[in-house]
């Protein structure tokens, strides 16, 4: 029986350690939305601040051959400001979880490998951060600052650094008792040597996870400022341009200026959180096959 | 005792913490007088010059930063939150705080015991099957639902069943009688249940299929309890642990997302408050607001680890 | 199937008729590695009040052999063959079925006593449910019984125990709680799976007597599952030995104590622990690993591991025989007094070829 149910394991192990149709198709997606960001102003995408008014006829214009998501009240191209709006939905995503990553990263790592005082520190910083529902601390912040690209990506920053630095910390203090660093530590390495060389490879993959769903989290957390007034002044964002539609009348005459966004929007956050899974479920296995 | 002790000792200090941050960023971020008072606090003309004065002595602007804090704290906790220099007449912040709080809390409440009436019944089915198709596709529902944004729903569930088929009203009307009120803010509160429902329902499904290996469960069965029973008297109480911990951490997320659903379906709350009071520079407002939700959350926190041992009678024992 | 006919039909059971009757029963898992044959073809019967112990290690199919009796198992088990309970076969039944007889007819007491009580449920409330359930007793009614329970099973100030929770008691009264349990409803047939395995030795002793004393008071068949000769000794009328999933050997307790025949019996009797043995004597095991139920051996289940075993072994699988006691039956080419078994016994005293564990005890 214990053989039996041990080779099932292996079977159910060999299944999770393909990433899967699904993982493909998120990345896909992903490619995409990041290719068509990227490149916005050298594709041929219309002008986002363009007014494309037809003589005769008011706007906003259906989606059709011309506006394939159709236009806003003021007769510019959905499309165009969609993709537009991701350069900054997608900026404000990478700077946010690569703050959190970098300071909370670093934060947790020497929290869990040095314990004691530090350790202290460190966390209860932690815990008044995640003390605060994260969406009003950025309320904060944004209100008082001027709402510029760099304060909002900074502010969802510092506001990824407490989730990301406690995983870190909890990661490292799992691997700091490890035979192969206490190996690296009998063997006379340095502290410095240790971290870098044994933990961060390690601490790395379950935060390349995080990262993932972590960027998810601040694309919506934009989306949400905007609704409050409090995303990025200038150009479209994604929440900016989901908000122009989301009023009553203009979701009932013209529907598609709020929902084809919300959809492109709920696709990329679906594919990050998917892909991210996968990429954790993934390397769970090789953690427990260690 | 001296656990809860200790427990009060955390929460307190977390709230001081938490508070001077709030009122650090509240005066060191710009100018605390134009942050009070909008573009009024440079003008020059006399009665403007008035209102300036009135402010610095509402706010103790004269006094150093740490006096300010203790002064502001002290107040705060008495209620005061200050005067709506925006506002004509200039009343005091708490008048709209009485105004609007209750509203967001009733929508926080609703949307709440939506998301535990579906999360619970839907994690009881789908642990009874556990790995059947019916579970595979309720695995996939919710990961779909929790990955579309409270505002994006709150939009499409606006769309759908308050413009397409009306079957929902479209406006909170403050003076209405109370289970007409209710009946307003279901959709909204819909709009934050349902990712939360699917957030619980998957925690919970995993911890009840845990707790549905233990021996116990195998005694309740060899003593001839139906299976409808073992799930709900046997299996559901152990698997609430991590599901009251999370319930306690979406809370302070449903906080957040009520703000914003609140604009979408216009509910005259805390959230329509503080972006009235943003647009109008009016910050003591936000500071007011801000406080309030942090507030809630961490005593929230508090209670639910109140609650976790109520339910666990050993973590009383230990 | 109506509850009262099954309870009726095995009410009219007088002493002496078989009130459970295996008879070729298999119970098989679907895996993805294969089938996993856990228990394959037993046959053995039970009278009222008699009671029988299944002896085997861990993986012999013991455990599996008395679930499977009692429709205990997950749903990837396939069972064939037949279990008789009281005249009528109850392999086929469902889930909703069986209900009627768990806790009512046959009831289990688990190995550890730490898990097997609900840790959020009182101890009374534990008690009165099966009674409410089967015997429809009011509130009151099922208190006063599960106080008399208690007192039944020893547990000492038994009013304040009824409002205590599990992890308020030792794991003995835990035990003696699961036991108050399982007699609730006053079941002809108790299950007993490794009841004091996860107990302390003096424990141990005491629950075993418990289980035995309301055996005979209550005229109930108990089933004594366990990988301890020493606990089956004192306390069964017959003894089943397990190995691989099947029998291979089974006699009335005391002839298989004065007449063992298979090796593997032998080498189990070899590894129970003695009171009398220094702390830390290392436990005699057999060794080697149990056989692989997805594949097992070409011939006798346990001749890989077997010292006695001779190329015959190998290849062909010995049948059940009977001894000149026809109670008495084993499975085994070369049992314990025949020549070629004490020829190869005198050759391993003679090299001096005794494995330490062995050794260690005779």
């Amino acid at each position: 029986m214990s053989d039996a149910t041990a080779q099932a394991n292996a079977d159910g192990a060999a299944s999770k350690r393909r990433l899967g149709v699904g993982f493909w198709i998120a990345v896909f997606w992903l490619f995409i939305v990041f290719f068509a960001a990227t490149f916005a102003p050298w594709l041929p995408f219309k002008d986002p601040d363009n007014n494309y008014i037809v003589s005769g006829e008011r706007p906003p214009y259906a989606p059709s051959g011309t506006h394939p998501f159709g236009t806003d009240q003021d007769a510019r191209d959905l499309l165009a400001r969609t993709v537009f709006g991701a350069r900054v939905s997608l900026t404000v995503g990478l700077v946010a979880i690569g703050m959190g990553m970098l300071f909370g990263g670093f934060m947790g790592i020497m929290a869990g490998y040095f314990r004691g005082w530090w350790d202290r520190v460190i966390s209860f910083v932690f815990i008044i951060f995640l003390s605060f529902p994260a969406l009003v601390l950025a309320i904060l912040i944004t209100a008082l600052l001027e709402r510029s690209l760099r304060t909002i990506s900074i502010t969802l920053g510092i506001l990824s650094i407490a989730p990301v630095g406690r995983i870190a910390r909890a990661t490292t203090i799992s691997f700091a008792d490890r035979e192969f660093v206490l190996a690296a530590r009998t063997l006379g390495a340095k502290n410095g040597r240790i971290i870098i060389r044994e933990l961060l490879p390690n601490v790395l993959i379950p935060m390349s996870a995080l990262a993932l769903l972590g960027m998810a989290v601040a694309v919506v957390a934009e989306g949400g400022l905007a609704f409050l007034g409090l995303s990025v002044e200038k150009g479209p964002t994604w929440g900016k341009v989901i908000l122009t539609g989301a009023g009553s009348r203009d979701l009932q005459k013209a529907p598609w200026i709020a929902i084809i966004p919300i959809i492109v929007l709920f696709l990329t956050v679906l594919a990050l959180n998917f892909a991210g899974d996968r990429i954790r479920a993934y390397f769970d296995v090789r953690e427990t096959a260690l | 005792m001296r656990y809860w002790l200790q427990r009060l000792g955390v929460a307190v200090a977390l709230l001081l913490a938490v508070s001077a941050l709030t009122f650090g960023a509240m005066n060191l971020l710009g100018d605390p007088l134009f942050n009070i008072l909008g573009p009024t606090s440079a003008s020059t003309l006399p009665e403007d010059l008035e209102i300036i004065e009135a402010a610095k002595a509402e706010y103790n602007l004269d006094d150093p930063l740490p006096v300010r804090y203790v002064k502001w704290g002290s107040a705060f906790v008495t209620g005061d939150f200050g005067v709506q220099f925006s506002v004509d007449g200039q009343p005091p912040v708490s008048d709209l705080i009485k105004e609007r709080l209750p509203r967001t809390v009733m929508l926080l409440i609703i949307a709440q015991t939506m998301a535990v009436l579906i999360a619970i019944p839907w994690a009881l089915f789908a642990a009874s099957r556990a790995d059947k198709a019916v579970d595979k596709v309720s695995t996939v529902t919710s990961f779909l639902f929790i990955a579309i944004p409270n505002f994006g729903l709150a939009v499409i569930l606006k769309y759908l069943f308050s413009l397409k088929w009306s079957i929902f009203p479209l406006i909170f009307n403050a003076a209405d009688p109370f289970w007409t009120r209710v009946w307003q803010l279901v959709l909204p509160a819909m709009a934050l249940a349902l990712p939360v429902a699917s957030v619980y329902q998957r925690l919970l499904r995993t911890d009840l299929i845990t707790t549905l290996q233990e021996d116990y469960i195998l005694t309740a069965r060899s003593k001839g309890v139906s299976k409808r029973n073992v799930l709900f008297k046997h299996a559901l109480r152990p698997s609430l642990f991590s599901f009251i911990t999370i319930f306690g951490i979406n809370t302070g997320a449903l906080l957040g997302g009520s703000l914003i659903v609140e604009q979408i379906f216009i509910v005259p709350g805390l959230g329509t408050a503080i972006v009235e009071a943003i647009l109008r520079e009016d910050f003591p407002v936000v500071l007011a607001i801000v406080m309030i939700v942090t507030t809630a959350f961490v005593v929230i926190n508090v209670l639910v680890d109140l609650l976790y041992s109520l339910i666990d009678p050993r973590v009383r024992a230990s | 199937m109506n509850k009262n006919d099954i309870i009726q039909s095995d009410r009219r059971i007088e002493s002496g008729e078989p009130l459970l009757e295996l008879i070729d029963l298999k119970t098989h898992f679907k895996t993805e590695r294969g089938l996993v044959r856990a228990v394959d073809g037993v046959t053995l019967s039970l009278k009222r009040g008699e009671s029988l112990g299944v002896v085997g290690e861990s993986g012999s199919g013991k455990t599996v052999l008395s679930r499977s009796i009692m429709g205990l198992l997950p749903s990837t088990a396939v069972k064939h063959g037949s279990v008789k309970f009281a005249g009528q076969d109850i392999v086929g039944f469902s889930a909703k079925q069986m209900r009627h007889l768990w806790g009512a007819e046959m009831s289990m007491v688990f190995q550890n006593p730490l898990n097997s009580l609900n840790p959020l449920m009182k101890i009374g409330k534990q008690i009165t449910e099966p009674l409410k359930l089967h015997l429809g007793m009011d509130k009151a009614t099922a208190t006063a019984t599960a106080l008399q329970l208690l007192r039944d099973v020893r547990i000492p100030e038994p009013e304040r125990r009824l409002n205590q929770l599990p992890h308020e008691l030792s794991g003995g009264m835990r035990q003696r709680v699961m036991i108050a349990i399982a007699l609730a409803c006053g079941p002809t047939l108790l299950f007993a799976d490794e009841p004091t395995t996860a107990l302390d030795v003096t424990v141990q002793a005491q629950i075993l007597d418990l289980i035995g004393e309301q055996r005979r008071d209550r005229n109930m068949s108990v089933i004594l599952v366990t990988h301890d000769l020493g606990v089956v000794a004192g306390h069964t009328d017959q003894i089943a030995v397990m190995y691989g999933g099947k029998l291979v050997e089974h006699a009335p307790t005391k002839t298989l104590f004065a007449n063992m025949k298979m090796p593997y019996t032998k080498s189990l009797m070899r590894s129970i622990p003695k009171l009398s043995d220094p702390s830390h004597t290392r436990l005699a095991t057999i060794p080697g690993r149990p056989p692989d139920l997805v594949n097992p051996p070409l011939g006798c289940n346990f001749a890989p591991r077997c010292m006695y075993a001779l190329p015959k072994c190998h290849v062909e699988e010995p049948p059940l025989t009977p001894t000149a006691d026809p109670k008495h039956v084993y499975a085994c080419w070369y049992p314990v007094g025949s020549p070629e078994f004490e020829k190869r016994d005198a050759e391993l005293q003679a090299t001096g070829y005794m494995p330490e564990d062995f050794s260690a005890v005779s």
